[in-house]
């Protein structure tokens, strides 16, 4: 049996949070490797569709991580994801998925340990919490259809 | 001229046992300045780190049996070198692995602890004698507070008072609180400091079950060693209960005017700051606020208070261990009492109170301050 | 291009020697790429980014009709623009390129060679798919303003105005107090040569002062900058004086006149000043200020004193100016910015163990610097506070550094002040000197040197880091006296010094606003408060933000050479933008689907640059996008409801296409 592994698609913004994922690297901070980064300008640019697709495609975790408030390149993104980030929350919430699944996290760009420690966090949480219900919907969906279509002709 | 080889092993085991920080150490030197033995005699703790950073740790070296714990030094380190935790690790690695010995007064009273809950050897059974004439209750599930007095003075005559004006206190308020008596055992605070930490488990494990079993949802500690090690050390365990120190709750009682002053003290007082309840856990407002709503009561400070206040030498374990005349902390804090001319030294501690008491039977004058704890100021002027 | 308008595709996967390759499998990668829908050609090749590796991909774009590139190596943050120029040189839009970091996020996080090669394989799969959505975007440029801010009148700012200025381009040089000149003004000698610190930096303000390139914005702040590299506008607030500039000759009549008196910000508060003013007799502008807050005539609407409107002959100085003259706000345009605002000194009252504030003779370096100053408040006599020459001083290392209760960073100045004052304290006076060290980090030319100079001198060196300065004596000799208690680490023991003074050689910190300055210029601040800089080592005076340049000890604590140093990198980085003369505007701007717009105007709100406007055009309401102003953050396209708005090379089915990419079980 294979040992569940969690997906996480993570935004990161270009000024902040990518380069601090960037710094990690060059740092040679070894973290879980279930994280895939979307690089966006700003956690601002993030529409809550990119989160929610993420959900949809079967990612047991979506992260959405930019600059401190004092820090955004652009002045006041990290205000502007939030305002979607707590709208988002609640959709999420209502689809059924727990609400560790979705986090909101500001690392700037000095902050490359704090970007490996966030993912080992959320790999770990996301164990305990296991597979996204989300996911395994998909799995039995076409079982389910193909039970519907049958009872359908019948 | 004695050689050192680095033992990189040794260095191994202590980290393991909790003294990982001693690899932060950069060697200024600013503990042993900072620390309280530096008063009395040579004593350098810097030398112990180093040593423990090397592996050449000298296991039979009285010196490891010093360290009170009291934090002085901790505060100051600018690499966060937690020293009282390596002191720890290196009291550990003596006890597991049997390479040097504990002081023998030391194991007597952890002999006691864990054989009858209490380090003066007194019967398990006598642990609420205290509260024998009083109207306490025993502590049962849906009661709101335990209150947990401390091993000292349920059993010790000359700190029973603070137990009793507590308790009095409390029923004068009128608030549902029970005690535990012969069901509660020693947090154990103090046997972890001195290394012993499978007594530590196994004392906290008890108590854990114990308050678990009753339903207990909140506790009342006299001590701060009690309250340092319930807040910060059983939730590991697997507590789940508040905690709250005595005069952190008497300030609240005030607060909520549940208790009424009749009586003016007319007398000058010092407060000393205990090492568990300033230093570790930030406590130094409330029991101030309290004394200054005694009326009548003029509150003085040491010139060193606050995070800078002289540990009065009790904690980890050395409560139980001889030291010589003229190395005593207390001594020097009582003298200092003595020369502001103040009535009453207060105290929030029941291991400094004892530690005081002590002092006052051997420090010239030491019959002209009156130790008192702040829960029995509370009860003369209620 | 291309054939029938299908994507082809060149995948190219990156060695970069072992560091990808000693965990992926490239080969591998390579591989799994060549299978992915519309990659018609992929290789693996060890540097990519080096000449024959550009070569690779330049030949396939000419013989293979590409019309997409992918490259899978190291972050886009290092070589996006490197392989976008490739791109361009054959004729290929920059934009239709995307990078795959397999590197920074891949190969230098993990060990586990199979799980590395998946993730690889991921993040090309994603890259992949990205490139195949991408559009080819107009590059624009435009013209470069030659104007320089530069912000902070320091050492650094006034270095870094003089090497543009003297490029014949025009700086304007901003800065707060009421002269130039920073803190190494204030410094009396300076180490290790010990030339006097005045001596060598007023003939610079004085250039400054009369340089026709150089537009000195004394006593004043900058309030607001807006726009992007090559143009920004700029506002500043010039304080009000209280006195006419023009008519003033600096004749010094109006300070000697004064009768009111407050702490002299420039002598440390260990003298006096008057409320009207010069700070320094070297000052540039030589104007005086008044201080407003403490004029009696100013605060008495015109009723008390009015010494200095009776005194001036100039008549530079009227009741009009005094009560009447308010800020002024300039606007200007420049193409770059330089900041150099320098640093604020620790304030050890935080630290009551070492008695600063409590004990008279306690003082910090600064302070030390006035006393030693000839032109300073003791008039250079190294006295105690009674007027007394001490016959003992303890000089106190790392106050406030290297110390993770305050500053966990070493401010790499204060070994080598410390030294200076045990030099001229044994130069000046009888006095017995105590260095307390942890470290001596004497690293630059002539330190090590003078360290040894000064042990020479008879200055006694305890390795220990102070625990406490207390007046408490313990014995007959330490009556009187500030005692000094550390462990003395070589010797084991503890150490009591009794001295009549202590300095206490204090951390140099960022300053206390440094956050508001930093969101005024769009910098962001490392973790210990400084500003931070493009790249630590490899481009230590850029910032994130294009077009603005730190410089000196804003950017951390640095001596003189190497805050001259930086300045002129600064000001170099400058010379070659404007020299340049043009700058390419950002192409990824947001644009809008005017099929779907409302006109609903969510898009104008939110957005902090001003950029999109509704207008009213053919009889509706429709949002347009002002190019220069946008910066791309994308903040419109997630408010506007009907999907109108994206954002250029960040559309939504760009960034889904990653999603969708990625989450394919």
């Amino acid at each position: 049996m294979n040992k569940f592994e969690p997906q996480i698609i993570a935004f990161a913004c270009n000024w902040c949070t990518y380069a601090a994922a960037d710094l990690a690297g060059t740092s040679r901070i070894h973290y879980a490797p279930n994280v895939r980064v979307i690089r966006v300008m700003c956690s601002g640019m993030v529409n809550p569709i990119y989160a929610l697709k993420a959900f949809e495609g079967g990612a047991d975790g979506v992260l959405i991580a930019g600059c401190h408030y004092v820090d955004c390149h652009y002045l006041n993104g990290p205000v502007k994801c939030d305002a979607m980030f707590e709208k988002l929350k609640n959709v999420v919430h209502t689809l059924g998925l727990e609400d560790e699944r979705l986090r909101r996290e500001m690392i700037s760009a000095s902050e490359g340990v704090i970007f490996a420690r966030v993912i080992e966090e959320m790999v770990d949480r996301l164990k305990k919490l296991g597979p996204s219900p989300l996911k395994r919907a998909r799995e039995e969906a076409p079982s389910l259809l193909k039970r519907a279509r049958e009872e359908a002709t019948v | 001229m004695i050689v050192k080889t680095p033992y990189r092993e040794a260095v191994d085991v202590l980290v393991d046992e909790g003294g990982e920080t001693l690899q932060l150490c950069y060697q200024c030197a600013s503990c042993t300045g900072s620390c309280p033995w530096g008063l009395v005699r040579d004593f350098a703790i810097h030398k112990v780190i180093h040593e423990a950073q090397l592996g050449v740790v000298d296991f039979e070296d009285e010196g490891i049996w010093l360290c009170v714990a009291c934090g002085a030094c901790v505060n100051q380190c600018p690499r966060g070198v937690k020293l009282i935790d390596v002191v720890k690790a290196i009291r550990r690695t003596v006890m597991e692995l049997g390479v040097g010995k504990m002081p023998s007064s030391l194991r007597v009273a952890l002999t006691s602890i864990a054989g009858v809950g209490n380090p003066m050897g007194e019967a398990k059974e006598k642990r609420a004698d205290w509260a024998k004439d009083m109207d306490v209750k025993t502590f049962t599930k849906g009661t709101d507070l335990l209150y947990f007095p401390c091993c000292l003075p349920c059993y010790d005559p000359l700190l029973k008072g603070i137990a009793g004006a507590t308790a009095a206190i409390l029923n004068k308020a009128g608030i549902d609180f029970g005690i535990l008596g012969a069901n509660e055992t020693c947090c154990g605070e103090a046997i972890r400091k001195a290394g012993n930490e499978s007594l530590f488990q196994s004392l906290a494990q008890k108590n854990i079950t114990t308050f678990s079993e009753n339903s207990v949802k909140k506790v009342l500690v006299s001590s701060p060693h009690c309250y340092h090690t319930f807040k910060h050390e059983y939730p590991d365990l697997g507590s789940d209960f508040e905690v709250i120190h005595s005069t952190q709750y008497l300030l609240q009682l005030i607060k909520d005017h549940k208790l009424e002053f009749t009586k003016e003290l007319n007398i000058k007082v010092v407060y000393h700051d205990s090492c568990y309840l300033g230093r570790h856990n930030g406590i130094y407002d409330e029991p101030r606020e309290v004394l200054r709503s005694i009326p009548g009561l003029e509150l003085i400070e040491f010139p060193d208070y606050r995070e800078d206040s002289i540990c009065c030498g009790g904690g980890s374990g050395r409560l139980w261990v001889d030291t010589e005349k003229g190395q005593r902390f207390s001594d020097i804090r009582l003298k200092q009492a003595i020369d502001l001319g103040v009535e009453v030294l207060a105290v929030a501690c029941p291991y400094c109170m004892s530690m005081f008491k002590d002092s006052q039977l051997t420090v010239d004058g030491g019959e002209t301050v009156a130790v008192k704890d702040i829960a029995e100021l509370v009860k003369e002027a209620m | 291009m291309g054939r029938n308008g299908h994507r082809r595709i060149g995948v190219y996967i990156c060695h970069c020697g072992l560091n990808i390759a000693g965990t992926v499998d490239v080969e591998e990668v390579a591989e799994y790429a060549a299978s992915l829908d519309s990659v018609v050609v992929s290789r693996h090749y060890r540097y990519m980014c080096s000449d024959p590796g550009q070569a690779l991909i330049k030949e396939d774009i000419k013989n293979l009709g590409l019309n997409r590139i992918v490259v899978a190596s190291c972050s886009p943050r290092m070589h996006e623009l490197t392989f976008r120029q490739v791109c361009q040189d054959s004729g290929l839009n920059p934009y239709l390129y995307e990078q795959a970091n397999i590197r920074e996020l891949c190969s230098w996080v993990h060990d586990d060679k199979k799980i590395a090669t998946e993730k690889a394989k991921d993040i090309v799969r994603a890259a992949v798919r990205r490139v195949c959505w991408n559009e080819p975007l107009e590059v624009k440029e435009a013209t470069f303003n030659s104007n320089v801010l530069v912000v902070g009148g320091g050492i650094a700012g006034i270095q870094a105005s003089l090497d543009i200025a003297n490029g014949e381009h025009k700086v304007y040089l901003v800065e707060r107090e009421p002269s130039i000149g920073g803190h190494m003004i204030q410094l009396d000698r300076t180490f290790p040569t010990l030339d006097c610190s005045e001596c060598i930096l007023t003939p610079k303000m004085a250039d400054v002062g009369r340089h026709p390139f150089i537009e000195l914005l004394a006593y004043s702040e900058v309030e607001e900058v807006s726009g992007s590299i090559g143009h920004f506008k700029v506002i500043v607030r010039k304080k009000a004086r209280h006195i006419d500039e023009s008519k003033c000759i600096g004749c010094g009549v109006c300070e000697e006149k004064c009768p009111w008196k407050v702490d002299s910000e420039f002598e440390m508060g260990l003298a006096k000043r008057k409320t009207i003013y010069i700070p320094f007799a070297q000052a540039i502008p030589n104007l005086p200020t008044v201080d407003a807050d403490h004029c009696a005539y100013i605060q008495s609407g015109g009723r008390k004193c009015g010494a200095c409107i009776k005194f001036c002959e100039a008549g530079a100085i009227t009741p009009e100016t005094l009560l009447n003259q308010t800020d002024q706000i300039v606007e200007f345009e420049v193409g770059s910015i330089i900041v150099t605002t320098g640093y604020d000194v620790f304030d050890p009252s935080v630290m009551p163990r070492y008695g600063y504030g409590k004990y008279d003779n306690v003082i910090t370096g600064l302070e030390f610097e006035r006393i030693t100053c000839a032109a300073g408040p003791t008039g250079g006599r190294i006295v105690l506070k009674d007027g007394r020459e001490p016959e003992s001083v303890a000089i106190i290392h790392c106050v406030g550094s290297r110390d993770q209760n305050y500053h966990e960073y070493c401010s790499r100045v204060c070994c080598m002040y410390g030294l200076k004052y045990a030099h001229l304290i044994k130069e000046f006076t009888n006095a017995e000197v105590y260095e307390m060290y942890i470290d001596m980090r004497c690293f630059g030319e002539g330190y090590e040197e003078f360290y040894k100079r000064v042990s020479e001198e008879g200055v006694t060196f305890i390795r220990g880091k102070v625990a406490k300065v207390t007046d408490r004596a313990i014995t007959e000799e330490e009556k009187g006296k500030l005692i000094v208690l550390c462990a003395d680490t070589v010797l084991g023991s503890l150490i009591r010094v009794p001295v009549d003074m202590v300095i206490l050689c204090t951390a140099l910190e960022a300053h206390s606003d440094a956050g508001q300055v930093a969101k005024i210029f769009t910098l962001n601040r490392r973790a210990d408060g400084f500003f931070l800089e493009r790249h630590v080592k490899l481009d230590p005076v850029a910032t994130p933000t294009d077009g603005v340049f730190i410089a000196g000890c804003c950017e951390g604590p640095k001596d003189i050479p190497d805050t001259v140093a930086q300045a002129s990198a600064a000001a170099a980085k400058v010379l070659s933008l404007i020299s340049k003369g043009k700058i390419t505007l950002e192409s990824a701007v947001a644009q809008v689907d005017e099929t779907r717009c409302l006109g609903c105007g969510r898009c104008e709100e939110i957005c902090d640059f001003h950029a999109p406007r509704v207008i009213h055009t053919d009889g509706r309401w429709v949002s347009t996008i002002n190019e220069t102003l946008c910066k791309g953050c994308g903040a419109c396209a997630v408010a506007c409801p009907t999907g109108a708005m994206s954002i250029r090379h960040f559309t939504q089915e760009q960034i889904l296409s990653m999603v969708e990419a990625l989450t394919e079980v």
